[in-house]
């Protein structure tokens, strides 16, 4: 008897209901569905917004991804055959590389030091292939050659990127279990420790611009109080650049993790605490027993979230250092940005863009798989 | 946090537990002594880059070369202030990114109710396989967007002005319409039934009924999107060519490529663009305290 005024009533609230719903499917369509669909084509075609689009098979994604490694040889000479050495700046025979050893380069005042010459890595890799990195293995050297180094640089720097995430993670739980012994002040620390997450970036990386700064920054400045005596142009070298980078990434984004540490160790269940300490169990044990077990899911949102913010880093090194020195901190959203709106190379853009994205929605994927099984272990 | 505190009187019945819990007591103190050692310290690092901003932008352009640093300047000035309040078209940059972020939140969070709201409540065919669409369009990285909308908004004749930053979030966000959907489930079952009675259509029961309860989620919607949109550089970047229409961030990028290493300058422009943030961050801090926790339940 009911059930007309009941099919009338779902009938009003499916329009309702699909009414509401409407504006985020709509939203998805115009602005997601479309242009991803136009951006997996465009990923096949060479278009420079001016021309036609022109359809280039897997030009861009062999472009992005090739990779040649190449024995690279000891430099022969010529004339004589014989394998060749560099002792300082000379190029020197190895029959004579024993008269430099022991000897004092006027140039560096310091003893000579001799190394193997290489081959060019032009003569070992295929055309089109710039060395991208050089290594050496049970005394052979070898080169991997890549078509576009500088991408594989910027994915190389952006996993790179990825060691602040362990480091932050250790600091963040330490901070948290601090803040988890029942505090005075807990709330100030808090906030403190948060403020950092929700600044505009740009302000922070011209501060650590400044403090990175090699003769008048903070950094040095404390090392030297620490009795290093530094004058390390942090942001300017190979070496530093980086781990320069890192330090800042801990420093923004700990707040956001000691927060969620915080709330997941309130979430641990206090009877496993008290049943450790009956058992005589000390801090460390507890901690090994109950608290790290207890967090491990947190851990894991933590783990998969940071990888998939830092995977897409390009504020910071697109202020402090415009992806230099020589590309050591170039990151792979700076080398699609870069490609895109400098220039104009819209598919091999949207090429780079989808194997960026397609590394993150692999571990995204991974976090929904374990996170599941996670929250199904508990109930 | 209190709720968390050791009951140990509670809890010494017997002659060898309060052994135990004293010995307990002398630990938690010292345990407690290292907790604020700990805390204080790192507060200091989390600061003092803060600080020394600060300071910086409080000195003449040559008292920032004295070593070791004037942790509070001997004469301080607010030249610099002046100057990149100016320079750095501060004042503009203000109205635009409050109008940026205000307009697009206002959209994004009533929009993403709505439909939270229908997800949580209403029944209707298929809404489970669309609700299960929008949390797939979640894992969507933002960097593949890139280049495709902005092609769109190119052909759109949108680029140079604010319409991809405002009028895509308009339609609201997948994120939101799923915090919304969490909490409005949360609500009594009858709430409904009352508004049925006095003959409201759906739209005013969410008007008047739901949307009065859920001031809370409201309030950390509307900042957790406010500061994805004020903080948002990448986007005004690519679209935005004069620098009367930048926002905060990227008039931040511009002094810095226009009066590079002018440390004084720099530093008070940093300060002048990290007030407004900072006020609202102190003022509504509940709000950004609970929007982590409810990021937290995204994975």
């Amino acid at each position: 008897m009911a059930a007309p005024s009941r099919g009338r009533l779902n009938r009003s609230e499916t329009l309702w209901g699909y009414l509401f719903v409407a504006a985020p499917f709509l939203g998805f369509m115009l602005f997601g569905a479309i242009p991803l669909m136009g951006s997996l084509i465009l990923g096949f075609t060479e278009w420079d917004l001016a021309s036609e689009p022109e359809f280039v098979g897997m030009q861009n994604w062999s472009q992005a991804l090739s990779l040649h490694i190449a024995a690279l040889p000891v430099e022969i000479d010529e004339a004589t055959g014989e394998p060749m050495y560099r002792c300082g700046r000379e190029r020197v025979p190895q029959s004579q590389v024993g008269d430099f050893t022991g000897r004092i380069d006027e140039r560096t005042n310091a003893p000579y030091v001799c190394e193997a010459r290489y081959a060019r890595p032009g003569s070992v890799l295929p055309r089109g292939f710039d060395e991208w990195h050089q290594f050496n293995l049970f005394g052979q050297q070898y080169i991997v050659g890549a078509i576009d180094p500088i991408f594989w640089k910027a994915m190389f720097n952006t996993f790179y990127l990825l060691l602040a995430i362990p480091i932050s993670l250790v600091i963040a739980l330490g901070f948290a279990i601090a803040m988890n012994q029942n505090i005075v002040g807990a709330r100030l620390f808090r906030t403190i420790y948060y403020t950092p997450v929700i600044l505009p970036i740009a302000a922070l990386a011209l501060i650590w611009l400044w403090i990175f700064n090699p003769t008048y920054g903070l950094l040095n400045y404390f090392l030297g109080q620490f009795g290093i005596e530094s004058s390390v142009n942090w942001l300017g070298n190979a070496e530093t650049v980086k781990p320069a980078l890192i330090i800042m990434l801990i420093w923004r984004g700990l707040g956001y993790q000691v927060l969620i540490y915080l709330a997941g160790l309130q979430g641990v269940p206090r009877q496993l605490y008290e049943a450790a300490q009956i058992d005589g169990a000390n801090a460390w044990q507890r901690f090994r027993a109950v608290t790290w077990p207890s967090l491990t899911p947190t851990t894991f949102f933590l783990v998969i979230t940071s990888m998939i913010g830092t995977f897409q880093i390009f504020q910071e090194p697109f202020i402090m250092t415009e992806g230099g020195p020589y590309f050591e901190s170039t990151t792979m959203v700076m080398v699609i940005q870069q490609n895109a709106f400098r220039d104009v190379q819209m598919g091999y853009a949207s090429a780079q863009a989808w194997i960026l994205g397609f590394i993150i929605i692999i571990f995204t994927l991974i976090n929904f798989y374990v996170s599941r099984r996670w929250v199904s272990y508990e109930s | 946090m209190t709720d968390l505190a050791t009951p140990p009187k509670t809890y010494t019945p017997t002659p060898v537990r309060s052994r135990f819990a004293l010995g307990n007591r002398e630990r938690n103190l010292i345990t407690k002594v290292i907790a604020y050692l700990v805390l204080i310290l790192g507060a200091i690092v989390m600061i003092v880059p803060f600080f020394w901003m600060v300071s910086t932008s409080l000195k003449d352009s040559t008292s920032i070369f004295i070593l070791p640093p004037e942790w509070i300047p001997l004469q301080p000035t607010l030249k610099n202030y002046e100057e990149a309040w100016d320079v750095a078209m501060l004042p503009r940059g203000f109205v635009n990114s409050t109008f940026i972020a205000v307009t697009s939140t206002i959209g994004e969070v009533f929009a993403s109710m709505l439909a939270g709201f229908a997800f949580a409540r209403m029944r209707f065919p298929g809404r489970n396989a669309l609700f299960g669409i929008l949390l797939v369009t979640m894992m969507i990285p933002g960097v593949v967007m890139l280049v495709p909308s902005f092609i769109l908004f190119t052909q759109l004749g949108w680029v140079n002005t604010w319409s991809p930053l405002i009028i895509p979030v308009l339609f609201g966000t997948p994120f939101a319409v799923f915090l919304s959907r969490q909490y409005f489930a949360t609500l009594p079952a009858d709430l409904e039934d009352a508004a049925k009675v006095d003959g409201a259509n759906y739209f005013q029961t969410f008007l008047f009924v739901f949307l009065p309860l859920a001031r809370p989620i409201m309030a950390t919607l509307f900042v957790l999107g406010f500061i994805a949109r004020w903080n948002d550089f990448i986007g005004p970047l690519i679209y935005l060519r004069s620098t009367e229409l930048y926002p905060i961030p990227l008039l931040l990028a511009r002094l810095n490529s226009l009066y590079e290493q002018n440390w004084t300058l720099l530093m008070a422009g940093a300060t002048l663009a990290l007030l407004p943030i900072l006020f609202l961050f102190f003022l509504l801090q509940r709000y950004f305290v609970e929007s982590v926790a409810l990021t937290g339940i995204k994975g």
